[in-house]
């Protein structure tokens, strides 16, 4: 398969490592230096029904990878979203659990241990599971939305924790997902496939949304949004029926679809026909790629999906699988660092790590 | 059946399992409501293993119909409890449950690998029946085992480069265990159709990967070596001990050539101090170490790093056998032993020559228990066994020889096997290694003997009309439905169910939780793959109808659109109407003929818009199209009988238009027509009264007429 005009297929390592629980979710922490790499989970042990942020480090020096359990922190609840700051003096962890708790923990960027921690508790922001968080860039802030229409931010910067109502829409509306586009914007996504953007100047409600055809039998849910640093316009989408599209804010009538058949119309292509739970931009492109492509079109992502995909879906190209596993892959993280480095949790109690040359 | 006791704080639940009752369970638990509790409580099965107790507190007026609804934090509380381990497969060894998911997700894939391909199989065999079926089909057999074999742990580790320990003779291994022994005997007698040939070979194989197994029972060959091992660091002169001349007639007799010839070179003799004044000592020593390296054997290729020189053809094999065996007469036979100064050497060399020349005592003798006699059988006497028949025959002679009072679970199953009891290999596959054995077994047993196949798939009456191989798969799979971790492969196994599985399955996806949004997916998933439109719309009204009643009220919309459930959203438009719904129909966007029951509050909002720019201007643009909306929705079977009177009223302006009347002589007949309709449903008990002044029925009726007349005038 062709790579922006290489032949070449990519070559990849893959090395999968068994667990003994589930992963909800996983991240790369920032590196402390270029060896020593540590990742995040949101680890579920379902015989003691115990749920927990672990950090472990990862050796990617040994061929066969493996993790090293470093910390530990005992979370309350099952974790339902995940989140890590890429400010690696201090690198901030955002948790927030199906019961509608939020925790924010301070990791040390020498020994990559936790600090300190502070939570908000059950019905403080939400009624009911907290579904989508986003920490901003210097991990001050932090979004969250629920299935109860309720829109917050937490500023969790300085000594204390507080928190703003941005929206009520008294569970007429749900949110899933949500992605900040700048320290005042955000987007968030929800059911309908709809995607609506918030500014936080303006109150009363989203300052533009895009709203999917609800009434359509292939209509979904929005799982994941993202938004690159470099085009802050555009939100990339991933949801239901193998959905992948871009909303443009200069064209806000009509989204650009990278993949999926839940839109209505023919799409270019379709990867997966289930549900595409998390959508990140590929970073992996070399920048004088990147520079080429013109602001229009829409960069390169990568998606995971329950049929067990992990792929870059790129506009008007054809997709690359990375992975077609036998169950779902339930989340993944590129390295921001290191971009050729992706790892991903699978459905099956355990976990991924590629690395792209 | 579950009783409850119960004293101030502290309830416990009390199990008596129909098998023995008079030996109930008592599990304690914990639920935090303070005394008094009410005697009632409400016990249910929740998933998997799980009990639902819900407890509450008793009210103070017991008799009392009308519930507290005010304090409902305290009122009661539901406790889920966990009874027995969830990950108990029934293998007995393997306990931790993570290590039995694993083996669980491994083995999905190649199961239904080999469904699919059996599918396509016994699809063209209908067309064509030929030999290179069978040969086909055995290639995917082998291949489906030798990948569940590898989800079982490893086969011994690979030769080490290392410089070995000369006194190690065991290498550590990773522990071996009784299912991947039980399995790897099932794949040696029914799944690699290549290796019947050399059948005997195969087993003294599996002994030496599995010996240890039997230790914990009865003392065995491994065991023995193991003790021996300990104390060889601490023996100077090793010959002089019997126990060295004893393990390496151990080691010789069944097999382990490499450890008996590593043994013999550790003989005093070999030291360079003694060996001038031990020469013909030594010489005998490493003839006997030569010949047993020599040792001819009949298989395909030897275990790597094993001694022994392999035949794959018979007479080449009987040839270098006769050569072998003369050689160790002759040996036997030659003067040398009288040089011999060594006692103790030259009655170990020569017990060892007997072993070598298939002395039924000496090797029997030389073996713990009978399976290792069996196996010292093949080697030495009978290495041409061939036949099932033959074969069992033979261990019925070894048990005889070395009895045991309480057979270890695999040697039920290769009695089992070895006397073609189809009933007594399941027997012991589902009671020694569990639900996943059997169910994966099966497919073993069915390739291996037609008359297996016919005993599995045959379809029983006594079994509610499933065949046996059915009856083990859907056990397994609701065993798997029992974790909420591996409930999402058991549908694989299902839909190999013909008879029963899609019942099951569908009431399997019923039964999962729609509060959690990624659980309610993955099932709807499981719906799309397999075409299960009606289960996947029931699944979604119900998620929709549990996020209304929890007052997401926007999700639930969305689920019952998905579900194309008309009624209740012709339910919930009514409901919304009057609250709440503008805001609502915003999001629902701006398609009103798709929008399934909600299409009244559509056209109520146009309605509304349109009225609202009346009431702004006198525009009769505006009006005329806020009249439209009005007979639009007027028209509309949807728009429920009771806001009929709110409409009307609404619309007073419009029928006291001054310019012009807006509806015509038809339009306002079809209202007038509504309104007596509304006048007589008012009569009805049931009817619910707007919440309008007294007189907004007469003041439409008269407006209505005075529109009539004004119509007719123009007309």
């Amino acid at each position: 398969m062709a790579r922006n005009g290489t032949p070449h297929p990519q070559p990849l390592q893959i090395h999968r490592l068994p667990q003994s629980k589930y992963i909800d979710a996983l991240r790369w922490l920032p590196p402390i230096s270029p060896f020593d790499r540590h990742v995040v989970l949101a680890a579920f042990n379902s015989d003691s029904d115990a749920s927990a942020v672990e950090i472990h480090s990862i050796n990617s020096k040994n061929p066969s990878e493996t993790l090293t359990h470093h910390f530990s922190w005992t979370s309350p609840h099952r974790i339902s979203s995940l989140k890590v700051s890429q400010t690696p003096q201090k690198p901030v962890i955002a948790a927030s659990s199906f019961s509608g708790s939020l925790h924010v923990l301070f990791a040390d960027s020498l020994d990559a241990m936790i600090d300190s921690e502070v939570s908000l508790p059950e019905n403080a922001l939400h009624a009911g599971p907290i579904s989508g968080i986003d920490l901003n860039e210097n991990g001050s802030e932090c979004v969250t939305v629920g299935m109860d229409g309720r829109v917050n931010v937490v500023n969790v910067g300085g000594s204390g924790v507080s928190y703003r109502k941005v929206f009520d829409s008294n569970g007429l509306a749900s949110y899933t997902a949500t992605k900040w586009a700048s320290p005042a914007e955000f987007a968030t996504g929800g059911p309908g496939f709809g995607v609506q953007w918030w500014d936080q100047r303006k109150c009363g409600g989203p300052a533009a949304q895009f709203k999917g055809n609800w009434a359509q039998k292939t209509s979904g849910i929005v799982h994941s949004i993202d938004i690159h640093p470099s085009r802050k316009h555009t939100c990339l989408a991933g949801g239901s029926s193998g959905s992948v599209f871009a909303w443009d804010l200069r064209w806000q009538q009509q989204p650009i679809i990278l993949s999926g058949v839940g839109m209505g119309e023919t799409p270019a292509q379709s990867l997966s026909e289930s549900e595409v739970w998390e959508v990140q931009y590929d970073t992996f492109t070399r920048a004088a790629n990147l520079a080429s492509i013109s602001s229009a079109r829409v960069l390169p992502a990568m998606i995971c999906s329950e049929d067990g995909i992990l792929a870059v879906v790129e506009q008007g190209e054809e997709a690359i699988e990375l992975l077609a596993e036998p169950c779902a892959i339930n989340s993944f993280d590129i390295d921001k660092q290191n971009p050729s480095d992706v790892i991903c949790c699978l459905e099956w109690e355990s976990i991924a790590v590629l690395s792209r040359a | 059946m579950p009783a409850l006791t119960s004293n101030a704080g502290d309830t416990s639940l009390v199990l008596l399992p129909p098998e023995a009752p008079d030996s109930p369970a008592v599990i304690p638990f914990l639920h935090g409501i303070k005394p008094p509790i009410s005697p009632r409580l409400s016990i249910s099965w929740s998933r998997g293993n799980s009990l639902r107790v819900s407890v509450f507190k008793q009210s103070p007026q017991s008799d009392a119909v009308t519930s507290t609804g005010s304090n409902e934090t305290d009122g009661g509380r539901v406790v889920e409890l966990k009874l027995g381990s969830a990950g108990d497969g029934g293998g007995g060894e393997i306990d931790d449950a993570a290590q039995w998911r694993r083996i669980a997700y491994g083995s999905v894939a190649p199961f239904a690998l080999l469904q699919s391909r059996k599918n396509s199989m016994s699809a063209l065999s209908r067309m064509s029946s030929s030999s290179s079926y069978d040969a086909e089909w055995w290639a995917y057999v082998l291949e489906y085992s030798k990948e569940i074999n590898s989800l079982l742990g490893y086969r011994r580790s690979p030769p080490s480069l290392a410089i070995e320990d000369p006194r190690t003779l065991l290498k550590k291994v990773e522990e071996p265990t009784c299912l991947k022994a039980a399995w790897e005997l099932m794949e040696v007698f029914y799944a690699d159709k290549q290796s019947q040939a050399w059948l005997p070979e195969r087993l003294v194989d599996w002994l030496a990967d599995f010996d240890s197994l039997f230790s914990g029972t009865q003392p065995t060959i491994h065991s023995k070596l193991l003790d021996f091992q300990e104390e060889l660091v601490t023996l100077q002169a090793v010959e002089d001990d019997p126990r060295y001349w004893e393990a390496i007639s151990l080691a010789l007799a069944v097999g382990w050539l490499d450890i008996a010839v590593k043994l013999l070179r550790l003989h005093g003799s070999y030291q360079l101090n003694q060996l001038g004044n031990r020469e013909t000592e030594n010489g005998l020593v490493e003839a006997v170490a030569v010949l047993i390296s020599k040792m001819p054997r009949m298989r395909s290729k030897s275990a790597a790093g094993n001694l022994g020189e392999c035949f794959k053809s018979k007479p080449d094999f009987i040839k270098a056998l006769e050569k072998w065996r003369a050689q160790i007469t002759k040996l036997d036979c030659s003067a040398f032993w009288l040089q011999c100064g060594h006692h103790q050497t030259m009655e170990g060399l020569k017990s060892i020559l007997q072993i070598m020349l298939g002395n039924a005592s000496t090797l029997s003798a030389s073996t713990c228990h009978w399976l290792e006699l069996y196996i010292a059988h093949f080697i030495y006497i009978r290495p041409f066994t061939a036949g099932l028949e033959s074969m069992y025959t033979l261990a019925q002679k070894c048990l005889q020889v070395k009895p045991v009072s309480r057979p270890h679970k695999l040697m039920k199953l290769l009695t089992g096997i070895l006397g073609e009891n189809t009933e007594v290999v399941l027997a012991e596959c589902s009671k020694s290694f569990g639900p996943w054995m059997i169910a994966h077994a099966v497919e073993l047993l069915t390739a291996g003997s037609t008359h297996a196949d016919i005993v599995l798939h045959e379809e029983r009456d006594n079994l509610g009309g499933i065949s046996i191989e059915e009856l083990h798969r859907l056990v397994y799979a609701q065993f798997l439905s029992s974790h909420a971790l591996t409930w999402q492969i058991a549908p694989i196994y299902l839909t190999s169910c013909i008879k029963q599985g899609m019942g099951l399955l569908e009431i399997l996806l019923y039964k999962q939780p729609v509060h959690h949004n990624q659980v309610l997916l993955k099932n709807l998933e499981i719906c799309r793959l397999y075409e299960l439109d009606r289960v996947s719309s029931n699944i979604m009204k119900m998620a929709g109808v549990h996020h209304w009643k929890h007052g997401t009220k926007g999700s639930g919309v969305f689920w019952l659109q998905q579900a194309r459930d008309e009624f209740r959203l012709n339910r919930i438009a009514q409901h919304l109407f009057g609250f709440q719904w503008e805001g609502l129909i915003e999001l629902l966007g701006s398609d009103s003929r798709t929008a399934g029951g909600l299409e009244f509050l559509h056209k109520y909002r146009d309605f509304k818009r349109s009225l609202q720019q009346v009431h702004d201007g006198t525009v009769t643009d505006a009006a005329q199209r806020a009249a439209e909306a009005l007979i639009s929705l007027m028209k509309n079977p949807s728009t429920p009988h009771r806001f009929w009177l709110p409409l009307l009223y609404d619309s007073l302006k419009l029928f006291n238009w001054q310019e012009c009347p807006l509806l015509n002589v038809p339009q306002t007949n079809l209202l007038l027509n509504k309104l007596q309709e509304l006048s007589m449903a008012m009569l009805r008990p049931d009817f619910i009264e707007a919440d309008l002044p007294p007189q907004a029925l007469s003041s439409v009726r008269l407006a209505l007429a005075t529109n009539l007349g004004r119509a007719i005038l123009d007309h």
